[in-house]
């Protein structure tokens, strides 16, 4: 074990170190646009080695605290409208009632009513969102991730219908007019296209944890392979019983949530 | 000669550098949550193909590029010389590093792509 971490470790630092020689000699060209991070992933991922997941551990989370939603926000410039019919939203907060409207408890503490949960999409391993798609625009990554490839989405909002979470939004307007503090890490959308988390696929190829995870203060959040039976995540839902939004529809969500 | 003594200068304090993140590593390694990506050597000094065939051809690449990317997750682009590439925008406007590059030529060939809908175009970068 230990061995292999240092490994990991001297492998990184000697890549550190070649990475400055690259910077100083220009070969690794000093760009700001959508940063390119090196190294990159060299080969075609296996289909279906990895399953990524999230467990939220609504016990931490605070009631009135936003920050992982304006740090993935303002990450991947989400556009902030005010009206509720612009309104678009990766990861937003809501309360028990809202987002497990389907749950059959019935005296639910009024510890747990009076808690705030968050709500990002499923990537449900049964995605009624990429059946709906017409144009293959919503489809399910070799990762687990249901993606969005915006090149493809011709705004038909098929998806948004077929979602039974609330996980998409719609562009009726140009983003780019709502993004008051824009980010270089990610490109923007463009009107007439639906968009949603992705769980954060743009920090994961650059050996990122997602946005949310890393801004939390309380470790609400714990990320992982759900296909490796020594992930944290796994281990957590071998000892703690756990909750996922609608399970009765069969849609298998990957986002977990320990009430 | 000046160079030389620079890159000896630059190559001993990393190995130095290098030590003692090492010393100070011992006792608290951590296992990172997600793999790092292996490495790849990308090359950006030069063009993927020559200059006449990327005149015709750049849209389609640019066309592979973003399928294989994003939905097969493919990110390496190997040119016929076999040298590597990240498949991204970054990657040619790292080199083309003039604000007007693509726009001059669409402009004068009344060609609008979208790339720039959403992609931060060069001329909205500082
Ligand atoms: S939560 Fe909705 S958008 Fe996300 S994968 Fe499931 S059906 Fe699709
Ligand atoms: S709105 Fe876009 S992503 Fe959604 S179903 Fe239509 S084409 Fe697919």
């Amino acid at each position: 074990m230990m061995n292999q971490q240092r490994r990991e470790f001297i492998k990184k630092t000697a890549f550190g170190v070649l990475a400055g020689f690259g910077a100083a000699s220009g070969l690794v060209p000093a760009f700001s646009l959508e940063k390119t991070i090196l190294p990159v992933w060299d080969e075609t991922p296996v289909s279906g080695k990895i399953r990524w997941g999230m467990l939220i551990d609504t016990r931490k989370c605070k009631k009135d605290c936003q920050i992982c939603v304006t740090a993935c926000h303002h990450e991947h410039n989400v556009p902030h409208f005010k009206t509720r019919k612009d309104e678009i939203k990766w990861i937003w907060k809501n309360s028990y009632k809202n987002i497990f409207p389907t749950a059959t408890d019935q005296f639910v503490t009024s510890d747990v009513l009076n808690r705030s949960f968050l709500a990002l999409c499923n990537h449900c391993v049964d995605a009624p969102c990429t059946r709906a798609c017409p144009t293959e625009a919503t489809f399910k990554r070799w990762d687990g991730i249901v993606a969005m490839d915006y090149h493809r989405c011709i705004g038909c909002r098929f998806c948004m219908a077929a979602c039974p979470y609330g996980s998409r939004s719609f562009n009726w307007q140009d983003p780019r007019t709502a993004i008051h503090d824009p980010s270089l890490a990610y490109p923007t959308r463009q009107q007439g296209v639906v968009e949603k988390c992705n769980f954060c696929s743009d920090r994961l190829v650059r050996g990122l944890q997602p946005a949310c995870l890393e801004a939390c203060p309380e470790q609400v959040f714990t990320f992982g392979d759900l296909n490796d039976p020594q992930s944290d995540i796994r281990m957590l839902l071998e000892t703690t019983v756990t909750m996922q939004r609608k399970p009765e529809l069969g849609t298998k969500p990957s986002v977990f949530y320990i009430i | 000669m000046k160079n030389s003594k620079l890159f000896w200068t630059i190559t001993i304090f990393s190995f130095v550098l290098f030590g003692l993140f090492n010393l100070f590593r011992q006792g608290e390694a951590e296992t990172p949550k997600v793999p790092a990506p292996p490495q790849v050597a990308i090359d950006s000094t030069k063009c993927i193909a020559p200059a006449d065939s990327m005149r015709a051809n750049h849209m389609q690449v640019l066309y592979k590029w973003r399928n294989s990317s994003v939905r097969t997750g493919h990110r390496v682009h190997v040119a016929a010389n076999g040298s590597r590439f990240e498949k991204s925008l970054n990657t040619c406007l790292g080199c083309h590093d003039n604000k007007l590059f693509c726009f001059n030529c669409h402009m004068y060939a009344n060609v609008k792509p979208k790339c720039w809908n959403c992609h931060l175009s060069p001329m909205e970068t500082p």
